[in-house]
């Protein structure tokens, strides 16, 4: 008795791709899981150091007028927003037979994210304050940083669907590494606007009469 | 576990050898491409390559910034930070690269697929022990190279614990300098901490879990590859911290302690950073093989415990690592960058690293604990002969201690002044984890009531491992009452306390664990007599060396420090005796490991007669795993209960179907 096996098979397993991506979407959503975990961590050492306060040095040094700028923040997550949303079209235009669309939405997302990481490190570049002043400077340095990978892999995965897609390696009946891709980028879409929010929302430390801790200093 | 064979390309997944029509992506040059030139050689050369690229580099980028002025002495806290963690990045990198784990990334973004060719070299078919130390993506590899990795860090922990107990149990004299004495503690805490996290789920994990779901491979064989080759390359950065300043303040390395100390801290953090990805890449695939890749008819009240105790395992390492991994990529920025995520002087809090750290560092404790402990209910039934003891209890305990590790890390921070309100609620949760600890020790002694045991080493093991999982128990409900703790924090007690857990519960687990499916790997029976030798002597070793330890604790004595008062001599004296004749014990058993390797009795494909389905396959385990993909059509403990083929008693048809006649 053998079964009729119709749609594709994947060529090193064997297996029907339906198969395989199913087990790969579960694969990506676990990364997502653990990357959440970490973005979670960032924002927690954001917001604890915020509302401790510690020492009064939450503030860049300068005082308030050295905050970082918000615009940015949200330009390049609404930049990242684009792109995400670009690929999930391109993915929907492919499931119904347009490899072209794919073709095309990969590369113009593939331009705005990269047009977003060079805008990362020039916000990075252009803070008002350095590293060592202070922990607001740190937690919203390494926000910037984070995106600044994210970014990075972002770029990686959406030229990577344009070469695919370009040999035919993307097809309607095997779509899912796009779906993958737009499942990821809305991830990290998810990240940059968390972070665009909490940078927004807590400047001013709540603790106006912060704990005093000594210098540790040996 | 019955099975029976389900008929070509009727199961959801398709032998590789059964579709030879598959279409192809072009072949371009040989199969395996860039990877047939990529093995543990070349990774090495290519490390230390860039290792020393990244490092000049860096050091020019410095002068330049800094006019030279830069401190290059390493024992010092700012000594050549930037170069130095340059240069482990430089190392990883290097590695990795020379390994060939970049390939399939490169050639993904390309478009170019793997062929059905590159797939099986890759898997290292047909390749002989070159496989082993190459980018191979076959579970069963990837098994026996955790195996190896495994058993040269308990070695190198292993050995640092004889100095340290060296050291300890010579009160007339000084035998290393402090500074020294403490990068020992710290060195052998976090090495031991990485070995026992990967003691069960590395080699078993890998080894055996799909042959016991009745899968071909992992859900990711190359991400597989990549978990154990970052392993290998996060070990020299550990090591090498003893030639840099030591990490001087235990494996927790709690700042600002961290923060100033030499920069062989760094090499802990870029350690961590690595492992970090390694065990959520792992994590990945073994919850995906698990949830995606069972045999048919393998329903969630079907799947071995031992299956249970993985999953739960990977599920806490995937979502509580990344705490730790940050904890440390932070603690590196304050170092590099002079950030102040961790330095109160200049707005960063010491209790932001506390929370983050022990969000893993307590959930670590069940991480190592959990597998080991299933592996034990996976075997009792088998040299029981009985069903496991209330199966669904077993699986309620797994997954009430993982749930609950989320909610018990303060217990870790009682003393440190942080939100003193939560201790009582913390305190509470911590006791409450004990109950589905008590399940699984329940369900063990549930399964042996009345049993007549098959007196082997793995189930004797188990006998150890509860007396020991006893004490490390009760005494860590003690440790969890916050007046207790009070008065016990920081003192022998808890370190007697967490060995009797972690090397109590999950090592001496572990080692049954490995003596049970040491012939489904090997291909030989583990020597009885000469592992059973080891095993006690070191289990003999072992209550010497911690009840000395719990009197220390009980007098008073710190832990993490080298002079100490004469009240305390008698105690430790006992405990360095102890641990000699644990080292003792574990000589031995490596002994029997590395003997039985070489020369030991050949075993069948089912030495204990067992019913799960890694049992059911031949052994040496084929390279497919199954000539064709099983289905399960029964429990996995059903032992007494009547086989619907041995009630048929038709041999032809069982012949024909291939299925194996197992005891009862």
């Amino acid at each position: 008795m053998s079964t009729e096996i119709t749609e594709p098979l994947s060529p090193t397993t064997g297996e029907p791709v339906s198969t395989t991506s199913r087990r790969d979407r579960l694969g990506v959503w676990l990364i997502i899981a653990s990357c959440t975990t970490g973005t979670v961590s960032l924002l927690i050492a954001y917001s604890y150091l915020w509302s401790l306060n510690v020492n009064n040095a939450w503030a860049p040094t300068e005082g308030s007028a050295n905050w970082a700028a918000d615009w940015p923040f949200w330009a390049i997550a609404g930049g990242m927003v684009i792109g995400t949303l670009l690929i999930w079209r391109g993915y929907g235009a492919l499931k119904k037979g347009n490899v072209g669309a794919m073709k095309s939405m990969a590369l113009i997302s593939t331009l705005i994210l990269l047009a977003c990481f060079i805008g990362q490190i020039f916000q990075i570049a252009t803070f008002p304050f350095g590293p060592q002043d202070g922990a607001y400077a740190s937690a919203t340095l390494w926000l910037a940083l984070a995106n600044c990978i994210w970014l990075s892999l972002a770029f990686f995965f959406t030229q990577a669907l344009f070469n695919r897609a370009r040999r035919g390696r993307l097809t309607p009946d095997n779509p899912s590494h796009a779906q993958f891709v737009a499942m990821f980028l809305t991830y990290l879409c998810v990240a940059a606007l968390l972070s665009a929010v909490f940078t927004l929302v807590m400047k001013d430390s709540p603790n106006t009469n912060s704990p005093t801790f000594g210098t540790f200093q040996q | 576990m019955s099975t029976v064979i389900s008929p070509p390309g009727g199961g959801t997944t398709v032998a590789i050898h059964e579709q030879p029509h598959v279409p192809q992506p072009k072949q371009v040059g040989k199969p395996g491409g860039f990877l047939r030139r990529t093995n543990f050689l070349t990774a090495v050369i290519s490390g230390i390559v860039l290792a020393a690229i990244f490092y000049f580099v860096t050091v020019a980028i410095v002068n330049k910034v800094t006019g030279g002025g830069q401190q290059d002495d390493l024992s010092l806290p700012d000594g050549l930070q930037a170069e130095i963690a340059m240069m482990y990045i430089g190392w990883v990198i290097g590695f990795m690269a020379g390994i060939g784990a970049f390939a399939g990334p490169i050639r993904w973004f390309l478009g170019n697929d793997l062929t059905h060719a590159d797939a099986e070299y890759m898997s290292g078919k047909d390749m002989g022990r070159e496989k082993y130390w190459k980018y191979t993506t076959d579970h069963k590899v990837v098994g026996i190279q955790y195996f190896i990795v495994m058993m040269v860090l308990f070695g190198v922990g292993g050995l640092l614990a004889m100095l340290i107990r060296t050291e300890l149990g010579i009160t007339w004299a000084e035998v290393f300098n402090p500074n020294f004495y403490n990068s020992l503690i710290g060195t052998h805490g976090i090495v031991m901490i990485i070995a026992m996290i990967i003691a069960v789920t590395g080699p078993l994990g890998n080894f055996i879990m799909p042959l016991m779901v009745g899968a071909r491979d992992m859900a990711f064989p190359r991400l597989n590859a990549l978990s154990i080759w970052l392993l290998v390359a996060a070990i020299p950065p550990l090591i090498s911290n003893l030639f840099m300043g030591g990490i001087r303040d235990g494996w927790t390395v709690y700042q600002p302690l961290a923060d100033q100390s030499p920069v062989g801290m760094i090499g802990y953090q870029i350690t961590i950073i690595v492992f970090a990805f390694s065990t959520g890449i792992a994590s990945v695939n073994l919850i995906t093989t698990i949830v995606a890749m069972r045999a048919k008819g393998m329903t969630w009240s079907r799947v071995p415990i031992f299956i249970y105790g993985i999953l739960g395992s990977a599920i806490m390492g995937l979502i509580w690592f990344p705490m730790y991994q940050y904890s440390q990529i932070l603690a590196l920025s304050d170092r590099v960058l002079q950030t102040s995520f961790f330095t109160p002087a200049s707005g960063g809090s010491v209790w932001l690293y506390e929370n983050l750290f022990w969000l893993l560092g307590h959930p670590e404790v069940y991480v190592i604990v959990l597998p080991a402990t299933a592996a034990l209910l996976e075997l009792m039934p088998v040299f029981l002969r009985k069903p496991l003891f209330s199966y669904k209890l077993a699986i309620a305990g797994i997954f009430g201690i993982v749930g609950l590790s989320a909610v018990v890390w303060v217990h870790h921070m009682y003393m440190t002044g942080w939100a003193p309100a939560s201790n009582y609620p913390f305190m509470l949760s911590t006791e409450l984890i004990s109950i589905p600890f008590s399940f699984l020790v329940l369900v063990m002694l549930g399964t042996m009531w009345r049993g007549a045991p098959w007196t082997k080493l793995p189930m004797m093991a188990v006998y150890a491992v509860i007396w020991n999982k006893v004490i490390g128990g009760i005494t860590g409900v003690y440790l969890s009452d916050t007046p207790v703790d009070q008065y016990m924090h920081g003192s022998m007690f808890v370190v007697a306390h967490f060995h009797f857990m972690l090397m109590g519960a999950g090592l001496f687990g572990a080692m049954a664990a490995i003596a049970y499916w040491f012939p489904k790997m090997i291909n030989r029976y583990l020597d009885e007599r000469i592992a059973s030798i080891g095993f006690w002597t070191a289990f003999v070793g072992f209550q010497i060396t911690f009840f000395a330890m719990f009197v220390a604790g009980l007098q008073g004595m710190p832990r993490r420090v080298l002079q100490f008062d004469s009240l305390f001599n008698v105690a430790n004296w006992v405990s360095t005796i102890g641990a000699y004749i644990i080292g003792t014990g574990m000589l031995i058993f490596l002994y029997a490991i590395i003997t039985s390797w070489r020369g030991g009795e050949l075993a069948p494909g089912n030495p204990w007669g067992a019913h799960t389905l890694e049992a059911q396959t031949e052994t040496p385990v084929p390279h497919e795993n199954f000539p064709v993909l099983p289905v399960v059509t029964s429990d996995p403990y059903d032992y007494g209960v009547p086989d619907p083929y041995e009630l048929a008693d038709d041999d032809a048809i069982r012949e024909a179907e291939g299925v194996a006649k197992v005891g009862a």
